[in-house]
Parts: C-alpha cells; sequence; structure tokens
C-alpha cells in the first residue's frame, strides 16, 4: 500500500492536527505538491539545481580505514559535502520551487543546529524570497557561526525565549507566524515531521540520498547492503535513505536517536522513551509526561534535540521495519573523534550518534556491509566539542 | 437541548447576546482560579470557557502562553482540573465549556476525557488542534455523553467548508475574528461582520466572535451581526496585572461588566 494514505497517515501516525486557520493552506500545499510532482520542467530545473548548484549526486565512500579499525566495511554517504553543508538543502530546494509554484512571498522557517535555517535563508536569497528564521535562543548561543551565515544571506533570525528555548518552541513560533500570516507566507519545514502533506513532501525530496546510495552500491559492491544506518531526530536524513530501501526487505534499517545524558536522564530518545501523541500537527512517539505535557530534552547536538519524531519513523518501529537504538552525547563525541581522526572527515555532532553505533554493530557482525549517512559536516559543531573537551580535561586534571 | 442551546434560548428571549469569557484553569492559582470563575458567574458572564493547559499551545500568543505555563507550574493535571470544577458544578449557572488542545485528551483517553468533562457538569468541548477530518469519533463519542462540539471556523475556512463545519457544531459555532493566534489587537470588523452574516443565512445555530477583543467598542460593532464574544487573552492580562491587589475580585467584575455596558 502507499504510504501516506490520503489523509496522511503512515498506519496509525500522521495526519493533520492543526488549528482550523491553516487548513485551508495545507490543502492548498497539498494539491500544489501533487501537481509539483507531474511537472517535468520543474522537475528538471530542480534537478539542474540539485546538481549544478548543491552538488549532488554525493559521493558513496569507501571508509578504508575506517572499516580496517572496525572490521565491517563502511560506506558513508557524503551529504556533508553538500553546499551548506548539510542534506537539508535538498529539502530546501524542492520546498522553494513549490513556494514559487504556489506564488508566494515570504519563506519562514524553524532550525535546530541552524543547517535548515542555513539552508532556508540559502535558497531564498538564491531564488528572490524574504526571510524569517524562528530558533532557540539557547540553539543561537552554541550555534553562533550558522546564525552568523544566516544573516548574512539576507535573512532575520528570531529568538525564541519561551519553553526550552530549543527546536520544539522554534517550531511552535513558527507555526504561531504562519497562523498569522498565512496568505503570503509559505513554511519552509525542516524535517519530516507536522501535519500531512510536510512528511511526505520532505521524505520524497530527501529520498535522493537513499536513491542514489542503492545504485551506488550496487554498481560498487555488486549486492545490496547489510546495514542502513542515520542518526534521528525529526528523521528526514534517516527516512530519506531508508525510504527507497523499502522493498529490500534483507537490508536492516537502524536509526539512532540522541540518548543526551542517558535514558533514564535528559535526552531525545522519542521512539525508544516515548508514548503516542500529537505534537506540531502529527500523531507520533512523543517525550511527554502522564498527563500529555511535552517533555524538557537533551542532546549535545542540537539538530536532534527535539522530543517528537516523524510519523513515519513510528509506522517503521510498529511494523519492526527499522531498529531504533540510542546513542549519549559521550558516545557521539566519541563517534566525532573517530571519523576525524581515521578518514580525516569531521562530522556534524548528529551523524556523530550514528558513527558511533557503528562500533555496536562491528561487535555484533563483523564483515557486514553498512551505510552511513554522514547528513552533515562538523564546523558548526567546533565550538561545542572544544568546550566538552576543556570540561573532560579539567575532570582528569581534578 | 444541552446547557448551551438552552442559555442561548434564554438569552434571546431577553434580546442579549452572549459574553463569554475564557479562563486558564490554575492561574494564577488554583484556588483562586476558582474563585474567579465562581466571581465572573455572578458577575453576568454567560458562559465560562475553562482552559485545560498543554505545553505547547501553538494558537496561542503570550499572554495565554505565559498564563498555561503558571498553570501547569501550580500542578494543574486532570486530577486536579475536574474535582476542580466538580466543586464548582452547584455554584455556577454559566455553562461551562472546555478548551484545550488534543494531547491531553490523547492521553488520558478520549472517552475518559469525555466521561469526567460530564461528571464535573461540563456543557460542551472546544479541541484548537482537532479539525473536522480528525474529528469523527470525538464527535460521536460527545453525542454518547451528551456534551457540545464546539468547532472553530476562520476567515481562511471557504464558504462550502464553513458550512460543514457548522453543521457538525453543537451549542455554538466559534467564529475566530483574525488569522492569527490569540492575543488584543485591532482588526478590520467590516469584514467580520459580513463573513458572519453570510454564515447565518445558512445556519440556525449560534455564532460567536473570539480572537482578538479587548474593548467595548469591538463588542458593540461585533454583536451587531454575532450571537455573541468571546474575551480571553484581555481578561487574562488583567487578572494577571492586578490579582494581587486587595480588591481584586470586585475589580475583576467591575472590568468585565464594562465589555458588556
Amino acid at each position: 500500500m502507499r504510504m501516506p494514505d490520503k489523509k496522511g497517515y503512515f498506519g496509525d501516525f500522521g495526519g493533520r492536527f492543526i488549528p482550523e486557520t491553516l487548513s485551508f493552506c495545507l490543502r492548498e500545499l497539498e494539491e500544489s505538491y501533487f501537481k509539483f510532482k507531474k511537472d517535468k520542467r520543474s522537475l528538471r530545473e530542480l534537478d539542474f539545481y540539485l546538481k549544478e548548484y548543491a552538488g549532488r549526486p554525493t559521493p558513496l565512500y569507501f571508509a578504508g580505514k575506517l572499516s580496517e579499525y572496525l572490521g565491517i566495511k563502511v560506506y558513508l554517504k557524503r551529504e556533508d559535502l553538500l553546499h551548506t553543508g548539510a542534506h537539508k538543502i535538498n529539502n530546501t530546494l524542492g520546498q522553494i520551487f513549490l513556494a514559487r509554484h504556489m506564488g508566494k512571498k515570504r519563506i519562514i522557517a524553524e532550525t535546530g543546529a541552524g543547517q535548515h535555517g542555513v539552508a532556508t535563508a540559502t535558497v531564498a536569497a538564491r531564488f528572490g524570497f524574504k526571510c524569517d528564521v524562528y530558533m532557540g535562543e539557547e540553539d543561537m548561543r552554541r550555534q553562533k557561526t550558522n546564525v552568523f551565515k544566516m544573516e548574512i544571506l539576507g535573512a532575520n533570525v528570531f529568538p525564541v525565549r519561551s519553553g526550552s528555548k530549543t527546536l520544539k518552541d522554534a517550531c511552535n513560533e513558527a507555526i504561531r507566524d504562519w497562523v498569522t500570516n498565512v496568505k503570503d507566507t509559505y513554511y519552509l519545514l525542516g524535517s519530516v515531521v507536522g501535519p500531512h502533506p510536510y512528511p511526505l513532501i520532505v521524505r520524497d525530496f530527501q529520498s535522493v540520498i537513499g536513491k542514489e546510495a542503492r545504485s551506488q552500491i550496487i554498481k560498487k559492491e555488486n549486492r545490496l547492503p547489510d546495514y542502513l544506518v542515520a542518526c534521528v531526530g525529526g528523521g528526514s536524513n534517516a527516512i530519506g535513505l531508508f525510504h527507497p530501501f523499502f522493498d529490500d526487505k534483507k537490508v536492516k534499517n537502524i536509526g539512532v536517536e540522541a540518548g543526551g545524558l542517558g535514558l533514564s536522564s535528559l535526552n531525545c530518545a522519542s521512539l525508544i522513551k516515548g508514548k503516542v501523541g500529537i505534537l506540531h500537527g502529527a500523531k507520533s512517539f512523543l517525550l511527554q509526561d502522564e498527563f500529555g505535557q511535552i517533555k524538557a530534552t537533551h542532546s549535545i547536538a542540537a539538530g536532534l534535540d527535539y522530543p517528537g519524531v516523524g510519523p513515519e519513523h513510528s509506522f517503521y518501529k510498529r511494523i519492526k521495519k527499522a531498529c531504533y537504538v540510542a546513542v549519549s552525547d559521550k558516545e557521539a563525541l566519541h563517534g566525532f573523534k573517530m571519523l576525524s581522526k581515521l578518514e580525516g572527515i569531521i562530522p556534524a555532532l548528529e551523524p556523530s550518534h550514528a558513527l558511533y553505533y557503528l562500533k555496536k554493530i562491528a561487535k555484533k557482525n563483523k564483515g557486514s556491509l553498512v551505510i552511513l549517512c554522514l547528513s552533515g559536516r562538523g564546523d558548526k559543531d567546533l565550538d561545542i566539542v572544544r568546550e566538552k573537551r576543556g570540561k573532560i580535561k579539567d575532570k582528569d586534571k581534578g | 437541548m444541552g446547557k448551551i442551546e438552552n442559555k442561548f434560548r434564554e438569552l434571546k428571549a431577553k434580546k442579549k447576546k452572549a459574553f463569554i469569557v475564557y479562563i486558564p484553569f490554575g492561574f494564577p492559582s488554583i484556588s483562586l482560579s476558582g474563585k474567579i470563575i465562581t466571581s465572573l458567574d455572578k458577575s453576568g458572564v454567560d458562559f465560562i470557557e475553562v482552559g485545560f493547559p498543554f505545553s505547547d499551545p501553538l494558537a496561542d500568543g503570550t499572554i495565554i502562553q505565559k498564563a498555561t505555563q503558571i498553570s501547569l507550574k501550580n500542578g494543574v493535571n486532570p486530577d486536579y482540573f475536574f474535582a476542580g470544577l466538580e466543586k464548582l458544578k452547584s455554584k455556577v449557572k454559566a455553562p461551562l465549556i472546555i478548551l484545550t488542545y488534543y494531547n491531553p485528551v490523547y492521553m488520558l483517553g478520549l472517552k475518559k476525557f469525555l466521561k469526567k468533562s460530564k461528571d464535573a457538569g461540563v456543557g460542551g468541548i472546544m479541541i484548537v488542534d482537532l479539525p473536522i477530518e480528525e474529528a469523527g469519533n470525538y464527535i460521536k463519542e460527545a453525542q454518547k455523553y451528551e456534551l457540545d462540539t464546539i468547532f472553530f471556523v476562520t476567515p481562511a475556512t471557504e464558504f462550502e467548508r464553513a458550512q460543514k463545519i457548522m453543521k457538525l457544531c453543537r451549542g455554538f459555532v466559534y467564529y475566530v475574528s483574525v488569522t492569527g493566534i490569540t492575543g488584543p489587537k485591532d482588526f478590520f470588523i467590516k469584514s467580520v461582520l459580513e463573513h458572519i452574516k453570510r454564515l447565518k443565512s445558512c445556519t440556525d445555530i449560534a455564532i460567536c466572535v473570539g480572537f482578538g477583543i479587548h474593548n467595548r467598542e469591538q463588542v458593540r460593532k461585533l454583536t451587531k451581526e454575532s450571537d455573541g464574544i468571546i474575551v480571553g487573552s484581555a481578561i487574562v492580562k488583567y487578572i494577571d496585572d492586578h490579582y494581587q491587589e486587595k480588591n481584586f475580585l470586585n475589580m475583576l467584575s467591575t472590568y468585565v461588566k464594562g465589555f458588556q455596558e
């Protein structure tokens, strides 16, 4: 069966739980998207920009030294090499054409780590849209470089001071803006979350990751991989990798959530520790208390610091299409160092979670063939890593 | 006939329009919000919307966001909430309507939520983020408990859809004055009146206007076409600014009456 269904459900998950004011524009968006998908000229134009502007296809790089170290065969899908430094541009390019198609003049977006914000500000600059980005104050502090980048690109970055001052609250604020300016404004959502049709649209635009990876691995190895591994916050890079392999029954999907300070402490492991609920327009697994109030979260990676997860991941969990695991802040830092030292590639802290999990796979299944989505590069995280290293060293001294 | 419809019939006979007030439960404190509701009832408020707090109220502006945070900090949960309403049941004449978001309802269990609402003497329910497409089961269950389902129509709702929504409304239709979030603002009243007039031409159910209303002048103009008006943020802000004053409940009563004179 084709997922999602007409009402935007992946099995029991997804849907459209929104204030009435947004109903019209979501139906308008859905209709425009289906038209856009059939419009060969727009699709050709998107292809052109993905290739010439963003740098697709990205290499599927055989990480030989890392493979030797771990005793498994690891290929990295190099989304970190894309323009703006992460997979986010796949989606923002797609959606900016959609916004143009719909005749909108202004773009708004939420951002956590700032990668989606930068990718949005980038396409807004290129295609001539006014751009306002909402970002939690706490995230603005820890991802300063990206704030500066957005400003250079001509976007306004609005600090969000409500709640936990991170991605969830930035989403709330973006939705509030959208409800208010619904006529001329396009909400360019950055992950496979939110009300239908966003999880579908973002998944489709990110599926380019898995499509390329699938044909690349067949060319290089003449077979399909044993594992696909990707980090999951909202889950767009993971679903982008997993989706094109959906019918490949033997390929195991592993989504790595942010374990934060630990699974019994503050974390972002919605699929492992959460319960089903409704947030930001969709039914999905959610970190919440027994009364349905959303819980505080924490991750060293601002891009994973979110209490919810895309409904399609909840569906994958339910039908056991993917296995979801958690990697802590500390372990992610280990993954960060491991790739930097062995391969000369500095990863973002988000995929560093996935990188660490390779060690676990290596322990269980020596010699297996793995594709890992290296969703972004680490430039934005250098301050955080420096700060953490300082702390670790101080402790050692004490 | 439900409590809400009854009340509208009463008002109609007196040629009066409904004056509806929104109060977040547990704000500024659990005990004071009970007193506020009782006092509003005595001041002649026709319906009281009681807010059940949700941590992420994405249709609300800063005033109600702040009140919601305080209410949650005060420990409001379904037990406190329904016990609080139960206590008011015999004291308050104005029908109570619960306003909330879907997640706390879903978490408690829809049926349980409706049963507790019914037992607490509630007249109707509004769930901000439950549009008609997702509301099938909710409508069916609410009917079983004889609770009115109040849905929203907004300036962004197409006429055909509005007709569909109004058919699913019991008690009254909540007309949202502006595309936007809650909070005092000045808006173009003429287009609201025109929209309501058009809606009224195809329904018998009462239509009340809310969002942004903060002064007497708006109330006077809006009641020309609508059957009632809803004031939320303006009153919440008044409470926030004045609740520590000695004569607070009397002051609030005067303030609220100021909208109706």
